[in-house]
């Protein structure tokens, strides 16, 4: 008779006690929780012993439980080392999950409008505890998750593994990398920032190259001709719902069909034509549970320990400026995954290049395990699509070198230096200008003709004798009208330039001295005659404004290209004046840019 | 890479738990810096706001409010400038005359309660008392003339002060100073109320707010010319997006983190006063008001090629080209033909391709080109998409620059 009118815990204390009624229950809760291993088992299982209870439990939560039906209970012992498959594809898993994890951290303070989002990205940076470490965590996680992706692909391609009966595991494993791609492309926009706006821009432009619909798929893209509000949250949508939606789903049905096959074996480890990996001899099994499970968790354990090292050290979300449609940053790439398709867009014809040939080739790749049709995988008797694998592997190098910003893209020398050494921050790295560091920018106008000047002249008597040179010419007066047409104050221009304090301000000697080496490389084509200058002004108490300053004598370029004479050196423009002894005097162009220093802002090289 | 396969469950186990243990440690080391990180951060964003600031006040602002802050000519005031954060000239003073007036109140009260006591007709003090009353009064008398003496040297000093204050009086500081006609003649405490009415620019328009606020607003919403100070303001224009301008948000705030910067706070001193363009007159040095910037071309192209011919505005092929460069970007589309028509060869393919086609029968190539640059949407090359280019070239570009850039395309054959 039970002591309630219902059977319950306290009749199993009454007939066996509290300690062993206590101790019951709680084993029997382990075992339901883990669907059929109790803590006996679980304690053979994590000694490494051999199971003690017949049938296997350890085979039982496979075959009961919902989150280990989808996990064979055995591996071929062949395939659970570094070869064959350089677990790739766990680890393509693994960033799906730390991405999502990492991903719905950030939606918590994030709001996909653009009054909004960049001042967002500064709040997480400001004011969220750890918001920097998961942004960087979330950033890095992306860019090596679509490198991941990559090599797996190319590792089933070496391994032959996408052949029969595979086929359509390869099929469903290119969508997940082609979405792995637009999420990763997708979230880029996120953050509003200069970086954002002009690689999505460039990368959305490419849409637009395609017949008949190419407008239509880029309004729907973009939500309006250019990139606004519209556009941010269509890509925010695509980001955090539709492309991880179908991501999951493709995710689900590629694991399927893996998990259907088996893990295909290294190719001489079976014979020709044949696939052994679901018949595993006994000998060969690994269980999941102890052995598949204990790595998998060490592993997990392991590639979280590296990104936290990572982006503690090493790595930092790039924030640049707030996103200006007005404002073209020099030097604009996509993203680096993307950077083959930029580059191939410079071959030539837009819709060839950067629409139709990315399609030929993913549709390429989709169709490689029903053209391929060969039986065997064994290295040897593919010699061909080997070779194709490393041609795919050294064009789409060669391309992404082609797509950097460096490659075959027509700037004047004086614009491409002067930016070298001031840029914003962008891709870690940071213009060496900026880094003087504040009590080192002295005021006064500094020339690089300082160090022309190697004839024996201490630096005092060089810039005395260029300083004579440049007002007899006028060089200097024009650099005064470039410096007034810039909005420096009228007290603030310089009378004449003075020597660089290298002993006060070394980094500002090291500054001028590179910006000397950079125009010296293209004194003899480009810019014949050419100096620099820096001139460093007061603004404000704590801000320090920087102009620099390249004048040169302008030379005759078509095309792009400086045209040269017979004796090969550039040919100049003159204009109608003479100097003193009847010689036309040439042209004297001169080129400014600059930029202000707060003392707090902190920029390293 | 064998470490991460090692064979043994137990060595798995344990490198595993190191691993989490040794990610806890390091996600606890970098919590326990996060404050000091997100102060690092907040310093060092509100520096390079700071800087954007600058760059958007010399493109914009200082044509008017001056490059260094001390305002141009009577167009705008200098913001480089005490009065607008809050600095008295003659707050030191103020505060002597202030402070012996109430020292006066509390002196007369005590003189009234002893002259109570000796007069009291009910109940008349003793002799000895009566003494001690009388002595306690000389006393207070004393102290009396001691105050009414700093009161005078106070009000002198700030006499001295206002005085040299003239030049910036003549060059408008306080537009309503004529309603204290006289200072020497003027009770004192009217000069007191003068300046807590006039004595900062906040107190001055009677804003109720901060003066973050106060400048925010003015950029957000610009303000009508006032004729009576700024004979040639043609009144600040509505810089906000919201209010039908060009900036951003973000950019207001930028120029506002600017605009504070000058804030020297105990460090303003009288100099300061008097060195900055307060309202608008004449400046002091008699230097004269610049000239107000040309108008931008506009969008009528016919518009635009009349009034080129009627001033015979002729481009500079030399001026253009980094007009076009620099100043206005465009070869940042304009290079290799990938998103817009490539610049090199823009002379030839206008003149024979574009111009052949029927809509632009009777087009000039300078016909073309300025409606390519102030009508981009017009007329969009087949290849390239619409909407890439910004439409408002024409109220950014004056007739002259315009002519400037043509010129440079014209040599582009």
């Amino acid at each position: 008779m039970s002591i309630l009118p219902f059977p319950s815990f306290l009749d199993d204390v009454k007939d066996k006690g509290f300690k062993k009624a206590v101790f019951e229950g709680i084993d029997d809760s382990v075992e339901r929780l883990t669907a059929g291993l109790n803590i006996q088992d679980l304690r053979e299982a994590f000694r490494g012993e051999t199971a003690s209870r017949r049938p296997n439990p350890r085979l039982t939560p496979h075959a009961d439980g919902f989150w280990l039906h989808m996990r064979p209970s055995y591996f071929n012992r062949d395939v659970t080392g570094m070869y064959p498959t350089f677990r790739l594809g766990w680890l393509s898993s693994y960033f799906v999950f730390f991405e999502t994890i990492t991903g719905i951290l950030l939606m918590l303070w994030y709001t996909p409008s653009p009054e909004i989002a960049y001042g967002d990205m500064l709040t997480i940076l400001s004011n969220v505890p750890l918001g920097q470490l998961m942004r960087d965590m979330h950033r890095l996680g992306a860019e090596f998750m679509v490198a991941v992706v990559s090599m797996h692909m190319m590792r089933t391609w070496i391994t032959g593994s996408y052949k029969k009966p595979r086929q359509f595991t390869w099929f469903t494993g290119l969508l997940l990398l082609v979405i792995t791609g637009f999420l990763s492309f997708s979230g880029y926009l996120l953050p509003w920032d200069q970086l954002s706006l002009w690689a999505v821009t460039i990368g959305a432009s490419m849409a637009e190259a395609t017949p008949v619909v190419g407008d239509q798929v880029n309004l729907l893209l973009r939500g309006a001709p250019e990139l606004g509000a519209n556009g941010l949250l269509r890509f925010y949508l695509l980001h955090v719902l539709a492309l991880p939606a179908l991501l999951f789903v493709f995710f689900g049905v590629h694991y399927y069909k893996v998990v259907i096959h088996g893990h295909s074996l290294p190719p001489q480890k079976e014979n020709i034509g044949e696939d052994t990996a679901k018949r595993v001899p006994l000998d060969k099994r690994v269980y999941f549970i102890p052995d598949m499970l204990t790595y998998e968790m060490m592993w997990l354990g392991a590639t979280t320990f590296i990104i936290t090292v990572l982006c503690i050290w090493f790595y930092h979300a790039p924030l640049e400026n707030h996103a200006d449609p007005q404002v073209t940053p020099l030097g604009t790439t996509a993203p680096w995954y993307f950077l083959w398709i930029q580059g191939a867009l410079k071959l030539g014809d837009k819709f060839f290049w950067g629409v139709a040939f990315p399609t030929i080739a993913l549709g390429g790749l989709a169709l490689l395990p029903y053209l391929d049709v060969t039986p065997s995988r064994r290295y040897a008797h593919r010699r061909f699509m080997l070779t194709i694998a490393c041609l795919l592997i050294s064009l789409t190098t060669i391309l992404s070198y082609m797509g950097l910003a460096k490659f075959a893209v027509q700037t004047s020398a004086e614009t491409e230096i002067v930016h070298e050494l001031t840029f914003e921050p962008a891709h870690s790295k940071v213009g060496i200008g900026r880094t003087i560091p504040f009590d080192q920018m002295i005021v006064g106008a500094y020339t690089t003709a300082q160090m022309d000047h190697h004839d024996g002249l201490s630096a005092s008597d060089a810039i005395a004798a260029f300083n004579a040179e440049a007002a007899a010419n006028g060089q200097f007066e024009q650099m005064i009208q470039e410096l007034k047409a810039q909005h420096v104050g009228a007290n603030q221009l310089p009378l004449r330039f003075r020597a660089i304090p290298a002993v006060e301000a070394p980094k500002l000697m090291r500054v001028m001295e590179d910006f000397h080496h950079h125009l010296a490389a293209v004194e003899a084509t480009e810019l014949p005659n050419v100096w620099g200058a820096l001139v460093i002004t007061d603004n404000q108490g704590s801000l320090k404004r920087l102009d620099w300053i390249v004048s040169w004598d302008s030379v005759l370029i078509e095309g792009g290209k400086v045209q040269v004479d017979d004796n090969g050196d550039p040919i100049l423009i003159f204009s109608d004046q003479v100097d003193a002894e009847g010689n036309p005097i040439p042209v004297r162009r001169i080129y400014s840019d600059h930029l202000f220093i707060h003392q707090a802002s902190a920029y390293f090289d | 890479m064998n470490l991460l396969f090692i064979r043994s469950i137990d060595g798995r186990i344990l490198m595993g738990i190191t691993m989490f243990v040794g990610m806890m440690i390091m996600v606890g080391w970098v919590a326990i810096n996060e404050e000091a990180r997100m102060q690092a951060f907040v310093e060092q964003h509100t520096g390079r706001a700071i800087e954007r600031g600058a760059e958007l006040y010399a493109s914009l602002c200082s044509e008017c409010h001056g490059e260094e802050g001390y305002g141009a000519g009577d167009r705008a005031p200098g913001l480089n400038n005490p009065h607008l954060f809050g600095y008295d000239p003659v707050g030191l003073q103020t505060a002597a005359i202030i402070n012996a007036n109430r020292a006066l109140v509390r002196l007369n009260k005590d003189i009234d309660t002893l002259l109570a006591e000796l007069t009291d007709a009910d109940n008349p003090p003793s002799e000895e008392r009566q003494n001690e009353i009388l002595a306690a009064l000389n006393d207070l008398e004393a102290q009396v003339d001691e105050q009414n003496v700093r009161i005078e040297a106070a009000v002198a000093e700030r006499i001295t002060v206002l005085e040299s204050l003239d030049t910036a009086v003549d060059n408008g500081l306080f537009p309503l100073w004529d309603t204290v006609v006289d200072i020497e003649q003027t009770a004192a405490n009217e000069v007191e109320i003068f300046f807590s009415n006039n004595g900062t620019r906040l107190a001055q328009v009677g804003w109720a707010g901060d003066l973050r606020g106060y400048i925010i607003t003015t950029l957000i919403h610009g303000r009508p010319g006032s004729g009576n100070v700024w004979p040639n303001s043609e009144g600040m224009a509505a810089w906000s997006q919201t209010a039908g301008g060009a900036l951003r948000q973000d950019q207001i705030e930028d120029l506002a983190e600017y605009i504070l910067n000058w804030d020297k706070g105990a460090g303003w001193a009288f100099e300061d006063y008097i060195s900055v363009a307060q309202y608008g007159k004449p400046l002091a040095d008699g230097s004269l008001p610049s000239e107000p910037p040309p108008p931008p071309a506009g969008d009528n192209v016919l518009g635009i090629l009349a009034r080129w011919e009627a001033d015979e505005v002729a481009g500079s092929a030399v001026s253009g080209e980094s007009l076009y460069d620099k100043e206005f970007g465009c070869t940042d589309c304009h290079r290799d033909g990938a998103s817009a028509p490539d610049t090199i060869g823009t002379f030839t393919r206008v003149t024979s391709e574009r111009l052949t086609l029927p809509q632009f029968a009777g087009y000039s190539f300078e016909q073309y080109v300025i409606e390519s640059v102030v009508r981009p949407g017009d007329y969009v090359v087949d290849s390239y998409s619409s909407g890439l280019m910004p439409a408002n070239f024409g109220a950014r570009m004056t007739d002259q620059q315009l002519a400037d850039i043509v010129a440079f395309l014209m040599t582009q054959g």
